[in-house]
């Protein structure tokens, strides 16, 4: 029996008039390790998450996840297909609660209602509940989400993706601006989900977090992905350090 | 003069009706739409041609304005809800124009400028007369209760967070597996369906309708009563209906304010309390006092 990467894209494919932003990249994520996606700024990185989640057509290139192609698919589809994303500016849903914001994503049904009776509705408030403590963030459960501190924001939004039960996570700079103790906290939830089999695609640019959190980088610049391999052989590449952090960097 | 003031209840209760419809769009999903006046005509000619025509039993006008609004919003709601949120209101503008040209014009149907008139006297259950405004008074907080159930039975559950979630971040809403367009199309049906029912209600309290009960003017006036009372709250919108509903009668009983200037001082207090409203309690009457921690 043939065993599927959780998620690949082949030669895919973004321009937007006549900037290529995504260049025939393939990549495949492999079961239950972190990806990381490293470049500099306009690299690619965020356009590549949009065209895999189905929030940018495709220009060409095929996406699969488990197996299953999944190109041109609606967003909602492809979420429900187990593949959860978290975005650089959070997007909460400010004007709902903390622990509103996290059952929302534990009800995917598209209808109005939620099939499953009370039973169905028991276990989403357990799956919720469960998602909040994991994250610390049982004391502000009832406060509404634009009420939150900014780190309290960043753990609710990864709650929000443990609540939706994906076994894939594409991570936008879930850390960014995180105090060196929340970091670790954060690299700690990300260990955790890793050990339980969830498979993460992580943009950083923190590279100590990178290295702390990244079985292997993927390095992409200008749309293209320039280079593949453990977090070790890409951060000794000086080119690619040079391209990362500017010539100047480089040549100090 | 208390059938004056049941009056006034009434139009109240049946302006709420419409708003807490509103509500649904506005305050839940974050849809801004200026055409909420065509529904609650459309209810009401519905109401009143079926009240002419086949039988005045308040439960089956309902459900015919129902029946047309539910259709008409559909007809809105597919296409201009799969663009972003500002063409959405371009859109619904477009229908308010068109609306009031199709009120005006299609006289074999809604009698053109001369309106309809002789709306029969609501009954219910085929025989008990409701042609008291008393009587129908109690008949539309019945229903206004009945609506407002509804709205919180979908409101503090999965439609309501998920309406919530759109209206906060439609990309974060879909990557959580919402399916946007079923639930915003569905929140536009529904909100317009208590235009409908509220303008049934109109037709029967006012026993005659035509064009001018149904323009912009309404449309921005039902949307005021949403937002001076608290979009997104459950009992803002009512009141907020009540408050815009009662103020213009109000006015009439100052002693110093001839009759003549009542129409100015009431647009000059509108802007001033708008104004007011912006700048002390942005999310209105019922909403939320601060937003800070």
């Amino acid at each position: 029996m043939m065993v599927h990467n959780p998620l690949s894209v082949e030669n895919l494919t973004k321009r937007f008039g006549g900037m290529t932003a995504v260049e025939n990249v393939s990549l495949e994520l492999r079961p239950g390790i972190v990806t990381g996606l490293v470049g500099p700024n306009g690299a690619g990185k965020t356009t590549l998450f949009n065209l895999i989640t189905g929030n940018l057509p495709a220009d060409g290139g095929v996406v699969h996840i488990n197996g299953r192609q999944a190109t041109g698919l609606a967003p909602h589809v492809i979420a429900r297909l187990g593949v959860a994303r978290s975005f650089q500016d959070l997007r909460l849903f400010g004007g709902l609660t903390v622990r509103d914001n996290v059952l929302a994503a534990t009800e995917n049904s598209s209808w109005p209602w939620q099939g499953g009776g009370s039973r169905a509705a028991r276990e989403r408030q357990q799956a919720t509940d469960a998602a909040i403590e994991r994250v610390g963030l049982t004391h502000v459960a009832k406060i509404q989400a634009s009420d939150i501190s900014y780190a309290e924001a960043k753990f609710l939004s990864l709650a929000r993706i443990l609540a939706t039960g994906a076994k894939i996570w594409l991570l936008d700079e879930p850390a960014s601006g995180l105090d060196p103790s929340s970091s670790q906290r954060f690299v700690r939830l990300l260990k955790d989900a890793t050990a339980q089999g969830v498979t993460i695609c992580l943009i950083e640019h923190n590279l100590d977090l990178m290295k702390a959190t990244a079985d292997r980088l993927a390095f992409l610049e200008q749309g293209r992905l320039l280079a593949l391999g453990s977090v070790d052989e890409i951060l000794r590449d000086q080119e690619l350090v040079a391209i990362y952090f500017g010539d100047k960097s480089n040549a100090a | 003069m208390i059938t004056y003031f049941v009056s006034l209840a009434l139009l109240a209760v049946i302006y709420g009706i419409a708003a807490i419809g509103l509500n649904i769009l506005v305050g839940s999903a974050g849809i801004f739409s200026l055409a909420h006046a065509v529904f609650f005509g459309v209810g009401a000619y519905a109401a009143a041609l079926m009240a002419i025509h086949v039988t005045p039993d308040i439960l089956v006008c309902c459900g015919a304005a129902i029946g047309v609004t539910a259709v008409l919003s559909l007809c809105l709601a597919f296409p201009a809800l799969r663009v972003r949120g500002e063409y959405f209101v371009v859109a619904s503008l477009g229908l308010q124009m068109v609306a009031a040209t199709v009120f005006n014009e299609a006289q074999g149907v809604t009698g053109g400028y001369g309106g309809l008139a002789g709306i029969p006297a609501p009954t219910i259950f085929g025989t008990f007369s409701l042609g008291t405004p008393t009587r129908l008074l109690l008949t539309s907080l019945g229903i206004l209760l009945l609506g407002l159930g509804v709205v919180l039975a979908f409101m503090r559950h999965s439609f309501g967070r998920a309406l919530g979630a759109i209206r906060d971040s439609e990309i974060a809403a879909r990557a959580i597996g919402k399916n946007v367009e079923l639930l915003k199309t569905t929140a536009v049906v529904l909100g317009c369906t208590y235009a409908g029912v509220a303008g049934a209600l109109f037709a029967f309290d006012i026993a005659f309708i035509n064009p001018e009960s149904f323009t912009l003017d309404q449309s921005g006036l039902i949307l005021t009563m949403v937002v001076l009372g608290g979009a997104g709250t459950l009992l803002g919108p009512l009141v907020g209906a009540v408050i815009l509903t009662l103020l213009p009668a109000l006015l009439t009983f100052l002693p110093m304010v001839p009759p003549t200037e009542i129409g100015t001082l009431q647009q000059f207090i509108y802007g001033l309390t708008m104004v007011l409203l912006m700048i002390f309690r942005p999310a209105g009457l019922v909403g939320r006092r601060s937003a800070r921690r």
